[in-house]
């Protein structure tokens, strides 16, 4: 097994090491600061999630497919920046005792895994819709519809799990305790979860719709949110 | 009756009679045997390799410069598969005679590169130590033992092929012959994962399975391979789930020249 110092130049095969969840080479990867390796990492998340995110849009236009590739890497980033202090914090005091860049590097690691994952099942989606009939109507209440949306369900939770299984493994061979871990990846999946979910509703729509027009951002992106949404799905239940 | 000309003994049945096999239990390191060291100098010795020496092209395949190695295979795939699709075209004739080894050499192609990446992140996944152009060469040896049992059943699908006139019975004779060919493709690509240090095989059985759907898909994506077409490529985009459902309430034996849909 090769293991990759700090010192070696970060390149392409670091991201195998990162999938084969190499505990010792990544461990010392997350405690050695490289602009270089950060550079690697937010590069394939760019690359990876974007070309799922193209593959995601097509289904309504090209033009949606370029919109979906930038959105979906900027969503991940967005989450990443965005909680990067209170996650950066709550290492710390649930046990896990690891500076502020360990903690980012960390979470890099699992979104550059996931990433990657989704980037080489994007020819497979993109294939998925080519064989779709094109987006109608008709198409979005009918099997296809479920059809498409179940695989991407299916491929984005499979990457999300890949990825978090790697940070856990991460987390305990930090911590020394298998609890620790726990804790911290569910506090930092809470927050993640939390603020994704909301870039996800402002930066809508991703794969689009097709009684509505293709945009970047809809005119309503910053009016309300995901959780107001949700809340007042429920409520009409049971007000009928 | 001479002693010395006894009844031999019953052959034991931990006692190997058959060339190197791909047992998954076998321990042997690659290379330890000196004729899986030979190198395979060209297309016709990798395929005795892939059929009757899989070890010595698993060692091979980790050698520098297997890139050579890699581009024979796939080249061997594709002519394979060529042959194999005149027989699939005799069945209708004309100008299937040339389109249908066409569209099976590209379908084949254009399916291994689609899964190519989703195979790599399996591989490493499982914690396999393979490099990528072992991937790949993993990859286009599965293609080559698809394409070389193609051929082999070729015979079988061209007798067929003269004396039915059913398309629906055609179809199925062939998605037979080729899911028997993946499935010893996909025992080769195991072994492979096997001897790379992989820690489960999971993976490689997911992607087997997304493999075959590619397939089957790209079936459908490039039809008619049997029967005839006013275009190329079909004009309605379907399932191939949903086709196979179309052709079965078809006619039961739909004339050979039926323009298929």
């Amino acid at each position: 097994m090769q293991i990759q110092s700090g010192t070696q130049r970060p390149g392409v095969a670091e991201i195998a090491t990162l999938l084969r969840g190499e505990a010792e080479p990544i461990s010392h990867w997350s405690e050695q600061w490289s602009t270089r390796r950060l550079a690697l990492h937010v590069g394939v998340i760019i690359v990876g999630a974007g070309c799922y995110g193209a593959a995601m849009g097509w289904w309504r236009e090209p033009e949606q497919a370029w919109f979906t590739a930038i959105k979906f890497p900027l969503v991940i980033l967005l989450t990443a920046a965005g909680n990067a202090l209170i996650n950066g914090m709550l290492a710390p005091l649930l046990g896990l005792n690891v500076p502020f860049r360990q903690s980012l590097a960390a979470i890099l690691i699992s979104l550059t895994i996931a990433a990657a994952i989704l980037g080489a099942f994007s020819p497979l989606i993109g294939f998925l819709v080519w064989n779709a009939p094109p987006m109608s109507r008709q198409a979005v209440f009918g099997p296809v519809y479920n059809l498409i949306k179940l695989t991407h369900v299916a491929a984005i939770a499979f990457a999300g799990t890949a990825g978090n299984v790697r940070l856990l493994q991460l987390l305990t061979r930090l911590a020394g305790s298998r609890a620790v871990a726990f804790r911290v990846l569910l506090a930092w999946l809470g927050g993640n979860l939390f603020l994704g979910s909301q870039l996800s509703w402002i930066l809508r729509p991703f794969i689009g719709s097709p009684v509505l027009p293709v945009e970047f951002l809809r005119a309503t992106a910053l009016h309300g949110n995901f959780y107001e949404s949700v809340l007042g799905s429920v409520l009409q239940i049971f007000k009928e | 009756m001479n002693e010395s000309t006894s009844i031999p003994p019953l052959i034991s049945s931990t006692t190997p009679i058959a060339t190197p096999s791909l047992s998954l239990q076998e321990p042997r390191p690659l290379g330890d045997d000196p004729a899986e060291r030979a190198a395979i100098s060209n297309t016709f010795v990798a395929i005795e390799a892939v059929l009757r020496h899989p070890r010595r092209l698993l060692f091979q395949l980790r050698q520098p410069g297997a890139g050579k190695l890699i581009a024979a295979m796939i080249f061997a795939s594709v002519i394979c598969s060529l042959i194999y699709g005149v027989v699939v075209g005799t069945f209708s004739g004309g100008g299937q005679l040339w389109i249908a080894p066409v569209k099976i050499a590209m379908g084949l192609v254009i399916s291994a590169a689609i899964c190519l990446p989703s195979l790599y992140i399996f591989t490493c996944l499982s914690g396999s130590q393979a490099r990528l152009v072992e991937v790949c060469g993993l990859l286009a040896a599965l293609l080559l033992l698809m394409t070389i049992l193609l051929i082999g059943f070729a015979p079988v699908a061209w007798i067929f092929s003269e004396s039915t006139e059913s398309v629906a019975w055609m179809g199925t004779l062939h998605l037979g012959f080729w899911l028997v060919a993946t499935l010893f493709g996909a025992r080769f690509l195991k072994a492979g994962f096997f001897h790379a240090n992989a820690r489960s095989q999971v993976g490689v059985n997911v992607w087997i399975v997304i493999f075959m759907l590619v397939a089957l898909q790209m079936t459908t994506a490039l039809r008619p391979m049997l029967g005839k077409s006013a275009t190329f490529f079909p004009v309605e985009k379907k399932f191939f789930v949903g086709h196979w459902a179309d052709c079965l309430k078809a006619a039961p034996a739909a004339p050979k020249d039926r323009a298929a849909e």
